[in-house]
């Protein structure tokens, strides 16, 4: 196997990618309406353009794919590009922050949700004091919260923090 | 040029209001810190910052993002002279040098040299900017729709096929970024296109959401994933910040040489600093009577890319500001911020919004004075702002990014696309994948298409409009050699390669 093997899969899967991204938008465009006007060409014009112009790469890249991989593509090997493996406890930890935030944020408001987040993230970039990042979080979040409410006039949910911000007179 | 001079004197009264001077001096401050701070640009800075437009005024918003903007340039520098990864991608020339001359113990001449070069080159290019921008404003006056797609296409075109590393994936990231753009309800007749129902698609993507979502999530996740194990060395900040007369002699020639090359490149759409940085550092080189010290901490190697670097962040303020076409990703977020106004930057904004403009052009010659007073004797304070651990500065950029994002509309539907833009950036950033042309294409993508239509809407419908306005059809034919050219080039390189091996 010449070149790069292991980088194949990922450079298929992609270029499959944004052909299939292409050919769902040219399925769309075709059945948006005509509606020319003076211009003779409608709102329909722009999003053929746009799919084909998707299609087109989808397929430059698959050729690119089967000539030998993508030209000037990045090394495969973290080593080259100066940094370490893909460390997946770190990926899944900063996505479980940004889930734990989706999640807490209506009900149990900005400032919980914004600790949980801080501590999880945190916790993916090495940190090894889980406490002090939540409590780290919690204040960031309070002293963004009270900036933006009293400041600022733009609500952010209070969630199970209300009556505590409410009997402090926040 | 008198008209100039009574419009600037104008603006520096505009500038010079207290309010103005505090936004201003907010918008270099936040700019130096997020230029210090590797993992935050000014493009992530201004993206997140946008919902706050509708509570400011305009005026003020915009020196502080022109700020944040510039302000950026000189704080990355800081990054780069100290640790050895660079702040912004524009500062890696210095890098070379600039770390070296720090391992050296000579971290404080780098940083002065930075500093007063980024002042230089700074004022001299808002000096040009001053100049040129009435004489482009002057005959951009005379462009129709044709002329304005037509330059929009060659903007597009050498933001994404042009320059980076590979044509195929820079159109292919265009051409996400257009069709993004594209969600919503179509303005010329109110065709809802690409919303398939979804309340949230119909107001269209907001540019805060694609852009914190490739910039901040996408960022924090790659860094996480491949290097938030490793560890990084800062560079202590050891002798006199004080050039000496040799360091002296040897930095103004380059700075002035790199504002020189680094304006130019500022105004035609090159896609940011990253070439001109590299000219005058390959310049600087040739020219230089101690090439030897080259690669080895010489100071003219730092001078001369840091100046090249704001000059040409300047310049990219002349096409933005005249003629509304942004050229790098962060033109194209302050051109949402100008929108988010209702206010279009054109030569129609230098008449009817003239103190907005003339005030924001003054406000970045006070700001420059503003940055070296911050970048030089207070420049402790960065080193400290550069010891933050990795661990929650990525937390405090993702609980700033998500505010920004939430902010909009209230919405966990735009935290769940945040995260969605954010797993596409990382994947971008692993397998090479330029952002700068996704988010141009999403902000300008809309106003390119309503220029072709407007342009067809004149000609009854005649697409021969593009070709027989000669403006039009100059900046037409020049993309298409753009594109071609080197094309051609490298065909003709592989085959001679082919035909030297014998294959």
């Amino acid at each position: 196997m010449p070149g790069r093997p292991v980088r194949r899969p990922a450079e298929l899967v992609l270029s499959l990618g944004v052909l299939a991204l292409g050919v769902f938008a040219a399925v769309v465009a075709f059945r948006l309406p005509e509606a020319g006007g003076y211009a003779r060409i409608g709102p329909n014009f722009m999003p053929k353009v746009v799919a084909g112009g998707l299609v087109l790469m989808g397929l430059w890249l698959l050729a690119e794919v089967a000539t030998g991989g993508w030209r000037d593509a990045v090394d495969d090997d973290p080593a080259v590009r100066g940094e370490h493996a893909f460390h997946w406890p770190a990926f899944a930890w900063v996505s479980a922050g940004l889930a734990a935030q989706m999640a807490l944020i209506r009900h149990g408001g900005f400032v919980i949700a914004a600790a949980a987040l801080f501590g999880c993230v945190a916790r993916g970039f090495g940190s090894t004091r889980p406490a002090r990042d939540a409590a780290l979080g919690l204040v960031l979040g309070l002293a963004v919260y009270l900036f933006f409410v009293r400041l600022l006039n733009v609500s952010l949910p209070a969630g199970w923090l209300a009556p505590v911000l409410g009997v402090a007179g926040l | 040029m008198t008209e100039t001079l009574a419009a600037l004197a104008a603006g520096f009264g505009v500038a010079l209001a207290p309010v103005n001077l505090l936004w201003g001096f907010v918008g270099v401050t936040l700019g130096t810190a997020i230029g210090v701070l590797p993992g935050v640009g000014p493009a992530l800075t201004v993206a997140m910052l946008l919902p706050l437009t509708s509570k400011l005024d305009p005026t003020g918003a915009l020196i502080m993002f022109a700020g944040i903007y510039y302000g950026a340039m000189y704080g990355g520098s800081t990054t780069t002279i100290l640790l050895n990864t660079p702040g912004e991608s524009a500062s890696i020339a210095t890098a070379l040098e600039g770390n070296r001359m720090a391992k050296r113990g000579r971290a404080g001449p780098a940083l002065a040299t930075a500093a007063i070069g980024s002042f230089v080159a700074g004022t001299i290019a808002t000096l040009l900017l001053t100049l040129l921008a009435p004489v482009v404003v002057e005959s951009a006056l005379k462009f129709g729709p044709a002329e304005y797609f037509a330059l929009m296409v060659f903007a597009f075109v050498t933001v994404a096929a042009v320059l980076g590393q590979s044509t195929v994936r820079g159109l292919a990231m265009l051409f996400l970024g257009l069709l993004l753009g594209l969600v919503g309800i179509d303005d010329q007749t109110g065709q809802m296109r690409f919303a398939f129902g979804i309340p949230e698609l119909m107001d269209g993507i907001d540019v805060v959401v694609l852009a914190v979502g490739l910039f901040a999530v996408g960022e924090a996740l790659y860094v996480a994933a491949y290097q938030s194990r490793m560890r990084e060395a800062i560079e202590r900040l050891s002798g006199s910040l004080w050039m000496s007369r040799e360091d002296w002699r040897r930095s103004w020639p380059a700075w002035l040489r790199a504002t020189a090359i680094g304006f130019p490149f500022g105004t035609i759409p090159a896609g940011g600093a990253e070439i001109p940085t590299f000219l005058s550092y390959a310049t600087e080189k040739k020219l230089s009577k101690h090439p030897e010290e080259f690669g080895h901490g010489a100071i003219e190697g730092v001078a001369g890319p840091e100046a090249a670097n704001n000059a040409s962040s300047t310049g990219v303020l002349v096409p933005l500001l005249t003629l509304g076409i942004p050229t790098s990703a962060t033109a194209a977020i302050l051109l949402a911020a100008f929108q988010s106004y209702g206010l279009q930057p054109g030569p129609l904004l230098f008449q009817t919004q003239s103190s907005l403009v003339w005030g924001l052009i003054a406000s970045m010659y006070v700001g420059n004075v503003l940055l070296l007073i911050l970048n030089l004797p207070l420049i402790g304070v960065w080193v400290q702002v550069l010891k933050i651990p990795r661990a929650p500065l990525y937390a405090g950029i993702l609980l700033f990014a998500t505010l920004g994002a939430f902010s909009l509309h209230q919405s966990v539907v735009d935290l769940v696309t945040l995260y969605a833009f954010g797993l596409v950036g990382f994947l971008m950033r692993r397998f090479g994948f330029p952002v700068a042309p996704a988010v141009i294409g999403l902000i300008l993508g809309p106003l390119a298409e309503s220029q072709f239509r407007r342009a067809l809407a004149i000609s009854q419908g005649d697409p021969t409009v593009f070709v027989t306005h000669p403006i039009s059809a100059a900046l037409l034919a020049l993309t298409a050699l753009l594109v071609v050219v080197p094309w051609l080039a490298k065909v003709a390189r592989e085959r001679r390669a082919t035909a030297k091996t014998g294959g």
